[in-house]
């Protein structure tokens, strides 16, 4: 789950990194409590905000104002601004870059840091750190090191560092980046921005993804890897997918039901594909139930066709009861098991849905 | 020949009382796993299917001190805890169940592993198994005896449905299994596709290996380096799944917690553009897999 920026910020007041004087508003007639100058944010979860535009200087309450109008009405990569950050301008004399995150050839977390740091950082010192060691700030101090910050420096950073260390760990973030981290002319340090992700895995466990493609077949697959070889398949032959989603594991019909009544949402659709490996443990009978149990909210009822091809535990009592409900409601249906494969049943269902 | 577990493999599970747990404990008896014991805190002295459950590992390895792997089934936000505890038991292999567990978590596990010299498979592992010798975990599940059969290619899969689907089109080609593996499709995950290679290297009975990667990470990039650096120089097959994922928004998260949508590195052009680079065919659909395996057996 990624942060705007000013949750962000929230978090590092949290955890004692200093943070500019601030407020976020949602439009210009927003109570700012603090003098100018002031730096105007869009906040976006996006990258890319200032070569957009979305942020801009103002030197006085006035000009502030008719430009966090501006802000509120614009688009920055197609994400609408819903919120702008006031903050007091700092003027720096170094903008410094620190991060963590995961690195997958290390399976470890690294640190990254540079001297060099604002936005278009190109090149960051990354370092490895062994979880064995825990929060040894030594780590941080040889990073800092390593990428030559200057020695009168290095403590007041590692300071900061250290706190960013304990956000990362204790939010469970897979990313926790300042950049630039200000320093003032009097030597104190201020973090300038707020890039955080956290942990799906912690924070939102269980969430389904569910993203539109703009196609016309709508797509239920089981299974992380076969879903999106799937995808792959249907395009290679001819298809238009309207959307990606995925169940896995052994879910109950009901969370099969709801995904069903989302994927079929979308008006002019020409097909729907249910499509899945052998199932190790999956319930078959269970899945499909709740596939049709989803179906019969559709409306209009769909009269498309619809290509299923699954296998795995009670495989013959679900093409039983999917038969059954296919004669009573009037459904086409197209029902296939391993004895064809998934790629094929892509074409099928291409051929099907554009004839 | 195999790699990882063979006959001589004995297994504890911990969660054993667990719905997860029982279950890939009587299928795994059932293929002739020697499964000796189980964890479950709380429940020491009650039997699952005749199997003893003890309150801790360090107890059931006390009166089991055959038990060389741990099939981890507990869910996903204990998994630390379970995995430390067979480390600190000494268990020299560990396969992880649970999905969703969380980054932080399995780099801890990971870390330790590495100083405990600990092989970890998974998170969010399917299991493995040794066609004919022995299976960890719940892969293959009823209809494991029709899906893998004993031969001399590995595969190694992020996913743990396409274990399944791979090792069933390879069979019906007539081509066996030594050793499949379900490495999980998280982020960090405690064995990657090279671990296992280099594990394959050195077993005489796998003569080629079939790799079923997806977008996101750096574990099919590092195949490529691996076979460059030739330190595996079995043939290799891959598949790669996510190619329509060009398309989409940076940081969009798939199926798998670590199939990311990355723009460079970790994307399917980086992914396909290293393999082809070090040689290694790819297949573009699961059917063609048995004939580029093929030419090399």
């Amino acid at each position: 789950m990624r942060l705007y920026e000013y949750e962000g910020k929230n978090l590092f007041e949290k955890y004692g990194i200093p943070t500019p004087r601030r407020v976020v508003l949602n439009s210009p007639r927003g109570k700012i409590t603090f003098k100018p100058p002031y730096v105007l944010k869009a906040q976006t979860l996006f990258g890319g905000r200032k070569e957009a535009g979305g942020i801009l200087p103002a030197s006085t309450l006035f000009s502030a104002r008719k430009k966090i109008q501006k802000l509120c009405n614009m688009k920055v990569h197609n994400e609408n601004i819903r919120k702008v950050l006031v903050e007091e301008r700092i003027a720096a004399i170094s903008e410094y870059y620190v991060s963590f995150s995961y690195d997958t050839s290390t399976r470890s977390p690294v640190i990254a840091v540079s001297a060099q740091g604002g936005t278009g950082i190109s090149r960051a010192k990354v370092v490895p750190l062994d979880f064995t060691f825990d929060s040894c700030l030594f780590l941080f101090r040889r990073a800092l090191s390593q990428a030559k910050f200057p020695s009168s420096d290095i403590l007041k950073v590692a300071g900061i560092v250290k706190n960013l260390w304990k956000l990362f760990i204790s939010e469970y973030a897979i990313l926790a980046e300042i950049n630039p981290l200000f320093k003032t002319k009097g030597g104190a340090f201020v973090a300038g921005d707020a890039k955080i992700i956290l942990d799906d895995e912690k924070v939102a466990p269980g969430k389904r993804r569910f993203i539109e493609l703009g196609g016309d077949i709508a797509i239920l697959a089981s299974g992380g890897g076969a879903s999106l070889l799937n995808i792959d398949a249907l395009i290679f032959h001819g298809g238009r997918p309207a959307n990606y989603t995925e169940y896995s594991g052994n879910p109950p019909a009901h969370i099969v039901e709801d995904l069903t009544k989302q994927v079929l949402r979308r008006k002019g659709l020409k097909g729907c594909w249910v499509v899945g490996g052998t199932a190790n443990f999956t319930d078959i009978y269970e899945t499909m139930r709740g596939f049709v149990n989803g179906l019969g909210y559709v409306r209009p009822k769909p009269t498309y066709p619809i290509v299923i091809r699954r296998d795995g535990p009670r495989q013959e009592q679900a093409v039983a009861m999917l038969r059954q409900v296919a004669k009573e409601q009037g459904y086409q249906f197209h029902i296939f098991g391993s004895e064809i494969s998934m790629a094929e049943t892509a074409k099928i269902m291409v051929d099907l849905a554009y004839k | 020949m195999a790699i990882l577990i063979d006959k001589k493999t004995n297994v504890l599970i911990q969660g054993i009382t667990g719905s997860e747990g029982s279950r890939a404990s009587r299928e795994m008896r059932m293929y002739g796993t020697n499964v000796c014991a189980g964890v479950t805190p709380g429940k020491g002295g009650q039997r699952v299917d005749g199997v003893p459950v003890y309150d801790t590992v360090e107890k059931a390895a006390h009166y089991h001190p055959q038990i060389n792997a741990s099939l981890i089934t507990v869910p996903a936000l204990a998994v630390k805890d379970a995995s430390m505890e067979a480390m600190f038991a000494n268990i020299p292999l560990i396969n992880i169940l649970a999905e969703h567990v969380p980054v932080q978590d399995s780099a801890k596990v990971i870390a330790w592993a590495r100083k405990q010299n600990c092989q970890i498979v998974g998170p969010a592992s399917v299991g493995i198994i040794s066609p004919g010798r022995a299976k960890i975990g719940s892969i293959g599940s009823g209809k494991v005896r029709h899906i893998f059969h004993p031969g001399s290619v590995g595969v190694i899969s992020k996913s743990g449905g396409m274990t399944a689907e791979i090792s069933v089109i390879l069979s019906n080609a007539g081509i066996g299994q030594s050793t499949v593996i379900g490495i999980g499709g998280d982020q960090i995950v405690g064995s990657d596709f090279v671990d296992m290679l280099e594990l394959f290297e050195l077993d005489k009975g796998t003569k080629v290996v079939v790799c079923f990667g997806e977008v996101g990470g750096t574990y099919e990039e590092r195949i490529a380096e691996c076979v460059k650096q030739k330190k595996c120089t079995k043939p290799i097959v891959v598949i790669v799944a996510g190619k329509f994922t060009m398309d989409l928004p940076e940081g969009t998260v798939l199926g798998h917690a670590g199939a990311i949508v990355y723009r460079k590195k970790g994307s399917y052009m980086s992914k396909v553009r290293a393999l082809r680079r070090a040689g290694i065919p790819i297949a573009n659909t699961l059917e063609e897999i048995p004939s580029l395996v093929k030419q090399f057996l």
